[in-house]
């Protein structure tokens, strides 16, 4: 075992001294930056110390390992199977393979550098001073006067002169909002700019039709009859306009419920009730935006038998039969209901567009 | 959009619209003339089933199969289901017109029996084996009839054959089920207890006539929703790619749940490791 | 012949001194070569999302050969056969490339999601260390105000990777994101319209999320992380209370050999450990999730775990709106942009909210042992059950599911759980900080109990105790002062017995086998020292 310690290091050693070994100079240096090694000591006893060569041979090992790893990778990355074929085949394995033999390798080079700073170098305490203290007061002084004496020859020198304060206000505000203005105009999008108004219509407005009642399709574009749908079942629906089922027009998806005859008897009455509402069932048909008031995902997780819609998002639960107000989670606003009809055709259209306003809630809804 | 492809999208929409809106005048007839007997022989089945009392001799109608169905019936169904499925207030449903799909469901996935009242009947080991379900769907069968599974008994697509039919069930698996069951098919929670189940056992059978009949919460899809081409279509995905494609990210697909499971794993794995390494590296040696 | 072959062995000297002639850095540099660090596990946790920074750098540049940030439709016509001939955004469609059409494209996919995962929840462990120990008082307040930045720009990084491929997962989020921007009072509609370019989802929103997440964003992570690291150099680390540390030392290793070593060692397990991950865990499989549809949504529909106490928060909110007038602030607006707001400003702050409040204006280099503040313990506490029940209820569907229990129930527990558990965080931990104060005092005072039971000759039965320093005329220990330290407190640890644990769980320098210190004379062995040494 062996420790240094030496109180000496106080003087200046002279390093140009060829008696000195390299590791008196880098005490030297070390004391230079305020750094006294206290301890630096060999982990082994002696040269030949039987536990320094176990120590050696396992971060050998853990080398050799992480070149095998290494090995293995590139083996796996260029031999093994790896374009995507369905069911449980070879390829499966070729991201877990290149995982796990990357692994290996990085695991081998990191615990090799880590066993040998930790077991093979010596152990080592220093210490270093360190200086909590400010800049010396003069220091201070300075440094503040030699800023005040910029801000003094600039500032004064504008006040002195009127006119260059004119001209600097007039001249920089302009650059300063020319810098800002295209990021603010080429962003800023006026909401309210359409007409039909986004923010209050879908695509089931007559004005996206060409003035005729839109149908309701099925996402591949088909209209649906009465019949289609089953009793208790549940259909997703949209416009039938051009790109109807497209996200051009996200807030139009609606829920077409086929309701039990005695829940579509309740459904009707607490239909009829509402000013909004009334008259916009169609038999046992009752239409719901699929878009939550309250953030916006499709509330359509639909329960035959108690009548309920939830969102997956915040588990915001609507009763279907009162018009699909909210009983449960942090939804204020009832599913806005679509007036419902058929046509000639038989098919389903909406009779108008929806009369409360579809999708999450904001600022200036009425 | 910034291209034209919308329009192309629409174009492609607008032919299969066309073929669906206008079908030709003779055909419109023809499928009116059929649901019109459908509904007839509906309505019958129904007036059968609502009056009881007239026909009270008539089990002897029931074929054989039916009659050890009824056996059945009697011995473990009656007490909540009534006397001749009529249903007991309180209890359990009426079973007139369910169908035998509904009873291959229920039984077949041991739903049914329940073992006690509560939000959900769950699926355990089946009480019964294949030929007492079927002789019990049989009963129910005759007693109201209802949805029936196909008698091909064909509920998958065959891939070699008709290999886009695994993009359309994914696409109608998307659309229509995973509201509830997940992206992954692993179910999920629905309100006050009730949950739709995970995917990852169910047999195409099972599906087919849950679509079918729509048990418990689940919404009913009959065959003028979802046809039974639909229905094999997503039969296929959740079978082919649900339940037996091996995930190609991992030895461990985290449920499939995405974010709930990763936060797990990072901190229980993840951090974990580093935090032990942590702990040796600084440890005195 | 004879000059070139010194000249090859004077390589190295000469091109050091001409490199010296120009920039001046040999004191720099040895500065540096000799900058003590202190050795402690818990110093180590920055290193993880430092080191999974640069992981993250790396995958993601590969990530950005191959992905188009574009929302054009096109129909998919790659080998995954259940999407085939499917619509889709050219983003999602490029994703789907890189995970099976790019050989080990998937493997860096994974690698790059593990890595932002690992560095928020190294941030965050990171964060309770530096609070739990006080590391963050003068003159450190500026580096933990940072930090807590660099916590909301991980955050911004996480949320708009995660919108990147525009599957069905990430377009949710999406649509949640414009709600929470539309519940702005006043001016939510214009927000984001201006963001989305036009009506949710628009045609834009792909491509500026893109360039936020790998320049602006990244950028700022940059920039913010050099400024942390540099402050951490140029003010030096914190250390423990122990045997010759003061307040105006650092006592450690020098950072070459030893810490830099283990500095490199430690990068490339925290690298295997996010390969290993990568390999093993399947992160969210964007090709069953399909393509975004405003009209399709998957249950357990979660954002990443870091954004999961926002929206939890927001599945926790009651109902209730605001009606003023002809307007309205919907629920939404409380605990996604206030409570996001307020969570991520109000502890930048909390440094000098604390030093205010203790009327503290010394300088601290010496961390604090966490029940030496219960108060503060006591705050952390109930900020992290906060931030506990807010993240499970982010997660209260997945938990119902599987644990079988009623979804409103869950809503309900987590509601409750808001108010009641923090409160109750903090009382437990404020009285379990002065039990073990107390404790520790005790020790100091009494001294270890040996576990031998002595009979006084009046019969009383006394535990003998150990004294741990000086004893008095009458053999009862003279108190000692807390050193703010670890205090014995088995006999084993003041060398009764060999140590149970080859300190695997404790700092290096243990106080029973404390280093010599400078008073004691140095054990001599100066020829062995030279041997290990000198160099040849």
């Amino acid at each position: 075992m062996t420790t240094v310690h030496d109180k000496s290091t106080d003087a200046p050693v002279d390093v140009t001294d060829p008696r000195l070994s390299r590791f008196e100079i880098v005490k030297e240096g070390a004391r230079r930056d305020e750094i006294e090694i206290v301890t630096y000591e060999s982990q082994f006893h002696g040269t030949d110390s039987k536990a320094e060569k176990r120590v050696v041979r396992n971060i050998a090992l853990l080398f050799l390992i992480a070149g095998v790893g290494g090995f293995a990778f590139l083996g796996f990355y260029i031999w093994w199977p790896w374009r995507f074929e369905l069911g449980d085949t070879l390829s499966d394995y070729y991201t877990p393979l290149l995982g796990i033999s990357l692994a290996v390798s990085l695991f081998g080079v990191g615990f090799g550098i880590l066993a040998w700073a930790k077991k093979l170098l010596p152990h080592e305490v220093s210490i270093q001073q360190r200086h909590n203290d400010p800049s010396p007061s003069d220091e201070q002084l300075i440094t503040g006067q030699t800023m005040l004496f910029v801000a003094d020859e600039l500032g004064q020198g504008v006040q002195r002169r009127p006119l260059l304060k004119g001209a600097i206000a007039i001249g920089m505000a302009p650059i300063g909002l020319a810098a800002a203005a295209p990021l603010i105009g080429g962003l800023i999008e006026n909401p309210h700019k359409d007409d039909p108004p986004i923010m209050f219509s879908t695509g089931f407005n007559k004005a996206h039709n060409g003035g005729n009642l839109v149908r309701l399709t099925r996402d591949d574009g088909s209209p649906i009859r009465p019949d289609d749908v089953s009793t208790g079942g549940q259909m997703t629906v949209f416009p039938g306009i051009p790109g109807g089922a497209t996200n051009e027009w996200a807030d139009s998806p609606t829920l077409l419920i086929h309701l039990r005859p005695d829940d579509a008897q309740l459904t009707r009455e607490n239909a009829d009730a509402d000013v909004r509402n009334k008259g916009s069932m169609w038999g046992d048909y009752v239409a719901y935006s699929k878009i939550c008031t309250h953030a916006g995902c499709p509330a359509s997780l639909y329960e035959q038998q108690t009548n309920r819609l939830l969102c997956p998002c915040h588990q915001s639960q609507f009763l279907i039969t009162r018009n699909a107000q909210p009983i449960f989670g942090p939804a204020t606003r009832r599913l806005p209901m679509l007036p419902l009809g058929v046509d000639e055709e038989g098919f389903f259209v909406a009779k108008s567009d929806y009369k409360d306003t579809v999708g999450p809630d904001f600022w200036e809804r009425p | 959009m910034t291209s034209g492809s919308p329009a192309g999208r629409w174009r492609f929409r607008g032919v299969l619209a066309r073929r669906r809106t206008a079908p030709s005048r003779a055909r419109r007839r023809l499928g009116a003339a059929a649901r019109m007997l459908a509904a007839l022989a509906l309505a019958g089945g129904v007036y059968t089933a609502f009056a009881p009392g007239a026909f009270a001799e008539d089990t002897t109608q029931l074929s054989a199969t039916a009659q050890e169905g009824k056996q059945l019936y009697d011995n473990s169904c009656i007490t909540c289901h009534g006397r001749d499925a009529q249903g007991v207030t309180g209890r359990g449903p009426s079973l007139i017109g369910v169908g035998s799909a509904s009873v291959e469901f229920q039984v077949g996935t041991g739903r049914m029996p329940m073992t006690r009242q509560e939000a959900q009947a769950e699926e355990k080991k089946p009480q019964f084996d294949k030929t007492q379900t079927k002789q019990l769907g049989q009963y129910i069968q005759e007693l109201g009839g209802g949805p029936q599974l196909p008698s091909d008994g064909k509920y998958t697509e065959d891939l070699k054959e008709n290999p886009e039919a695994l993009a359309r069930g994914g696409e109608l698996f998307r659309v229509n089920c995973t509201s509830c069951h997940g992206f992954g098919g692993g179910g999920g929670a629905l309100s006050s207890g009730k949950y739709a189940p995970a995917l990852h056992d169910a047999s195409p059978e099972t599906l087919y006539a849950a679509m079918l009949t729509g048990p418990q919460n689940m919404p009913v899809f009959g065959d003028n929703q979802l046809t039974p081409e639909q229905k094999r279509e997503i039969i296929t995905y959740v079978t082919v790619q649900l339940q037996q494609d091996k995930d190609p990210g991992g030895l461990f697909n985290l449920g499939r749940y995405g974010p709930v499971t990763e936060g797990l794993a990072i901190f229980g794995v993840g951090i974990t490791i580093l935090v032990f390494t942590a702990l040796w590296i600084a440890g005195k040696s | 012949m004879k000059r070139k072959k010194v000249d090859l062995a004077q390589a190295p000297v000469t091109f050091a001194k001409g490199v010296d002639e120009r920039y001046k850095a040999a004191t720099p540099l040895r500065g540096l070569l000799n900058k003590v660090f202190p050795d402690h596990w818990s110093f180590l946790l920055g290193e993880i999302a430092l080191f999974s920074f640069i992981i993250l750098l790396l995958t993601g540049v590969f990530l950005t050969l191959f992905f188009d940030p574009s929302m054009k439709e096109v129909a998919y016509e790659g080998p995954y056969s259940a999407l085939r001939g499917t619509e889709m955004s050219a983003a999602y469609e490029s994703s789907l490339r890189l995970s099976f059409e790019v050989r080990g494209g998937l493997f860096m996919r994974q690698m790059h999601h593990w890595a932002a995962l690992l560095f928020m929840a190294s941030i965050v462990v990171h964060m309770a260390r530096i609070f739990f120990t006080g590391a963050f008082r003068k003159p450190r307040e500026a580096n933990w105000a940072i930090g807590v930045v660099l916590f909301l720009l991980g955050f911004l990084a996480g949320f708009t990777g995660y919108s990147l491929p525009d599957d069905g997962l990430s377009g949710t989020g999406l649509r949640i994101a414009s709600a929470i921007m539309l519940s702005i009072p006043v001016a939510g509609t214009w927000i984001s319209a201006s963001i989305f370019g036009g009506e949710f989802p628009g045609h834009l929103i792909i491509g500026r999320f893109y360039i936020a997440h790998v320049l602006l964003i990244p950028g700022g992570l940059l920039a913010l992380i050099s400024v942390h690291l540099g402050l951490v150099f140029a003010q030096k680390h914190t250390q423990w209370p122990g045997p010759m540390r003061t307040n105006t030392n650092v006592v450690g290793e020098r950072m070459f050999p030893r810490y830099a070593l283990k500095q490199g060692g430690f990068f490339m397990a925290v690298f295997g450990t996010v390969a290993l991950m990568a390999g093993l865990f399947q992160i969210n499989p964007i090709w069953l999730f399909g393509p975004y549809r405003a009209s399709e949504v998957s249950s357990a529909s979660q954002p990443d775990w870091y954004v999961m106490f926002m929206d939890g928060l927001v599945r926790l909110m009651p109902n209730w709106q605001i009606y003023i007038g002809d307007y309205s602030i919907p629920p939404l607006f409380w605990p996604a942009v206030v409570g996001l707001g307020a969570l991520t400003t109000v502890p930048m702050f909390y440094p000098w909210i604390e030093a205010r409040r203790l009327k503290d204006k010394t300088v601290h280099n010496l961390l604090q042992r966490p029940r030496d503040n219960p108060e503060r313990v006591g705050i952390g506490a109930m900020s992290l059950a906060f931030f506990m029940v807010a993240t499970l209820s982010g997660g209260n569907d997945v938990i119902a599911d599987k644990f079988h229990i009623s979804l409103n129930a869950m809503t309900w527990a987590g509601r409750i759980g808001l108010l009641i558990l923090p409160p109750l965080a903090y009382y437990i931990s404020v009285r379990v900080c002065l039990g073990l104060q107390q404790h520790d005092r005790e020790v100091l005072a009494h001294g270890v109990e040996t576990g031998i039971i002595r009979r006084l000759p009046n019969g009383q039965f006394i535990e003998v105790h150990q004294p741990l320093g000086p004893v008095d005329d009458h053999g009862h220990p003279i108190p000692l002062e807390y050193g703010g330290w670890v205090v014995p407190k088995k006999m084993n640890r003041v060398g009764a017995l060999a140590p149970a644990i080859k300190g695997f769980f404790f700092p290096v320098e243990k106080p029973a086998e404390a280093p010599v210190s400078p008073g004691m004379p140095p054990v001599t062995g100066q020829e062995k020292r030279e041997e290990i040494t000198t160099g040849r």
